[in-house]
């Protein structure tokens, strides 16, 4: 469902060129649950951007779900960021000082969902993230923990074949922690390919598959043996 | 995304800068305001104009003589001259009138000492076909109080009322002061005039008419006459009548090309006075235009203000899915809802300013439905004109250099 063909990421600042990327190789199944992790500088975040289609490489082959990213053009990218890809951020990027509910629901409008059928899958999304009670609170009624469980709900509510997660519980305690990777634990459950960078050896240890990177590169690339994550 | 859901998320946009929204709506508020107060007073005025010139019969002339220190006895109009063009121009003319006038006074009955102003006008027996006239009750004055210089006259019934308290005042007599000499009318007719739409300056003094050879004596005038009107056949040129007229008399009088009389049609007059009202409403249109365009900029400035703010939210959008199209529309809806709603803002003050404006100037006002739609049209348009620019800057935006945007 993804692969990566000697993907290279240059960013070119004028006076120095940074290589972020150096000629990635990777293949991700659908149903996997990937944890990437690295020191910081290495690349996961640019990494990250272009699997979800964020962010176009300078250079490689990226097929997603049979389709090359290099041949779509920017609406038709628009349209994988809306359907096929659930994006969650460290900082969890809500639109500011509109409800939880339009949050999630914004990925449906731009879709063209109507409205009632809308509201039936908000509701659902919300539910699945235990926020029911929160609907109608703005981002900045909302704790670290909940902000990023809304932006879990916006990332899952087109029901997207793929949720990637750039450091999801960096910014949250450890117990909170917990809480969000058991819903991530039982997105990939239910069928979703999840992808998550993390600094934190813990949660790598909670996905299936661990990928290292140092330098722009993939240095290791290992299948856990399913350990259960205990404080 | 579809247009009702783009509109409730302007609106929302808008609402969390309310103060802000509200300023930015000014330009357009004053703008959009002033042109429906003016076109309403414009077009209440020109309205009345005309309803008030087709009372007085927007067909008639008036021939007199110039108002200068080089008019001498040979030179003033006479009956003789009334009498020639009357036969001359019979063919074009529907209905004729010498006029002499002149003002005097009379006094209220149950109160002696209170003057009642009048204006006497010496007419013909054909002027109550010159203008719109409305007799109530009695006769108009005829061939024979003309010839035999009656002492009768045909009052408006406000003099009636003011005067003798009743409007059945057939047969009563009407005494006029003029210069210390008191002359007695019987009344032999009462008329309403037309209702005038616009203001009378001034206590307005009650008409009276009387015949104009009686009026003629008063005066101690042989043969003069003051004015002559003539209520021209339908589709005749009224200004090239009046030229012929003027030939007639200057050759008459031979005093050809002297400029001793002067003709005046009342479509004439309508059309200077349409002329001057064009003009002062787009005088106005022009400086309503400018703040229109003013509040357009207005407009810009601050949605460009918007986009650099929101840049994080534009770049959260489009990682959700939103196509450029989308940010487009959303911030070209926003544009237009600001100035819509000012559009709709400045409509509302508009109208209720060219009521209060009319109340106190005596002008009617007519706010017009076209008007209204023209000035919300303009609005919406300015709105997308002004909102073209920043919305597109927004859909431009790379996603990725959006989100990192602190
Ligand atoms: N827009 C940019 N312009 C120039 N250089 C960039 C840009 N974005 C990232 N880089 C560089 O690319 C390299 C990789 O950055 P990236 O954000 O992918 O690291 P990361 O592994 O996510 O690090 P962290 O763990 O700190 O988030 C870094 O050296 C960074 O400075
Ligand atoms: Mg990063």
């Amino acid at each position: 469902m993804i692969k990566l063909d000697k993907i290279w990421k240059v960013y070119d600042t004028g006076k120095i060129k940074v290589e972020a990327l150096r000629g990635i190789d990777l293949e991700i199944k659908a149903g996997e649950f990937v944890s990437i992790v690295g020191a910081s500088g290495s690349g996961k975040s640019t990494m990250m951007n272009i699997l979800g289609c964020l962010d176009r490489p300078t250079n490689g082959k990226y097929k997603l779900n049979g389709n090359y990213i290099e041949g779509l053009d920017e609406d038709e990218l628009a349209r994988i960021r809306n359907k096929n890809v659930g994006f969650i951020f460290q900082t969890f990027n809500l639109v500011p000082r509109v409800t939880a509910f339009h949050n999630v629901e914004l990925p449906l409008i731009y879709s063209r969902v109507k409205a009632s059928e809308r509201e039936r899958r908000v509701t659902i999304a919300l539910e699945r993230v235990g926020l029911s009670d929160r609907m109608t609170h703005k981002p900045n009624e909302l704790s670290g923990g909940q902000k990023q469980r809304v932006a879990i709900a916006r990332a899952l509510v087109n029901n997207p074949s793929i949720i990637l997660a750039d450091e999801p519980t960096g910014n949250l305690d450890s117990e909170t922690t917990i809480e969000i990777m058991e819903i991530f634990k039982k997105l990939n459950a239910s069928g979703a390919t999840v992808i998550i960078v993390t600094h934190e050896m813990e949660i790598a240890a909670i996905t299936n598959r661990q990928i290292t990177f140092k330098d722009g590169k993939i240095i290791s690339d290992k299948l856990n043996n399913c350990r259960n994550y205990e404080v | 995304m579809n247009f009702i859901e783009s509109i409730k998320i302007a609106l929302k946009a808008l609402w969390i800068n309310k103060m802000r929204s509200l300023l930015t709506m000014l330009g357009i508020i004053i703008g959009i305001s002033s042109v429906i107060t003016v076109v309403a007073l414009g077009n209440g005025t020109k309205g009345a104009v005309n309803s008030e010139f087709d009372n007085y019969g927007a067909s008639s002339i008036y021939i007199f003589n110039r108002y200068s220190e080089e008019i001498y006895q040979e030179d003033l109009i006479t009956n003789r001259d009334y009498e020639v063009l009357g036969r001359i121009f019979e063919k074009q003319i529907e209905a004729k009138s010498a006029i002499i006038n002149y003002s005097g006074v009379t006094n209220k009955i149950n109160d002696v000492k209170k003057d009642i102003n009048l204006d006497v006008n010496g007419v013909g027996n054909e002027y109550d076909k010159v203008i719109n006239f409305e007799l109530i009750s009695g006769r108009f004055l005829s061939k024979q109080d003309i010839v035999s210089r009656k002492n009768v006259a045909v009052i408006e019934k406000e003099l009636a009322i003011e005067k003798f308290g009743k409007e059945d005042v057939l047969g009563e007599k009407l005494s006029i002061k003029r210069n210390d000499e008191v002359k007695t009318f019987i009344i032999v007719g009462i008329y309403e005039p037309p209702k005038s739409l616009l203001p009378a300056m001034g206590e307005r003094a009650k008409v009276v008419y009387i015949p104009t050879t009686t009026a003629g004596r008063v005066l101690n005038l042989s043969d003069q006459i003051y004015f002559m009107q003539f209520s021209l056949k339908k589709d005749v040129d009224a200004e090239n009548v009046i030229m012929q007229m003027i030939n007639v008399l200057e050759r008459k009088h031979k005093n050809i090309d002297q400029n001793k009389f002067q003709g005046e049609s009342a479509e004439g007059q309508l059309e200077i006075i349409n002329k001057v009202m064009k003009i002062l409403t787009s005088v106005v249109g022009a400086i309503a235009a400018i703040s229109l365009i003013v509040g357009g900029i207005g407009i810009m400035n601050i949605m460009l203000v918007s986009v650099t703010e929101r840049t994080r939210e534009i770049g959260i959008r489009k990682a959700i899915g939103a196509t450029r199209k989308d940010i487009l529309i959303q911030f070209l809806i926003e544009a237009i809802v600001i100035s819509g709603i000012g559009g709709v803002i400045g409509t509302a003050i508009g109208i209720i300013l060219s009521k209060i404006v009319s109340h106190f100037i005596k002008i009617p006002a007519t706010t017009g439905i076209l008007v209204i739609i023209i000035a919300t049209l303009f609005s919406t348009m300015v709105g997308i004109a002004a909102g073209m620019y920043p919305a597109n800057k927004a859909a431009k935006l790379d996603p990725i250099d959006a989100l990192r945007y602190e």
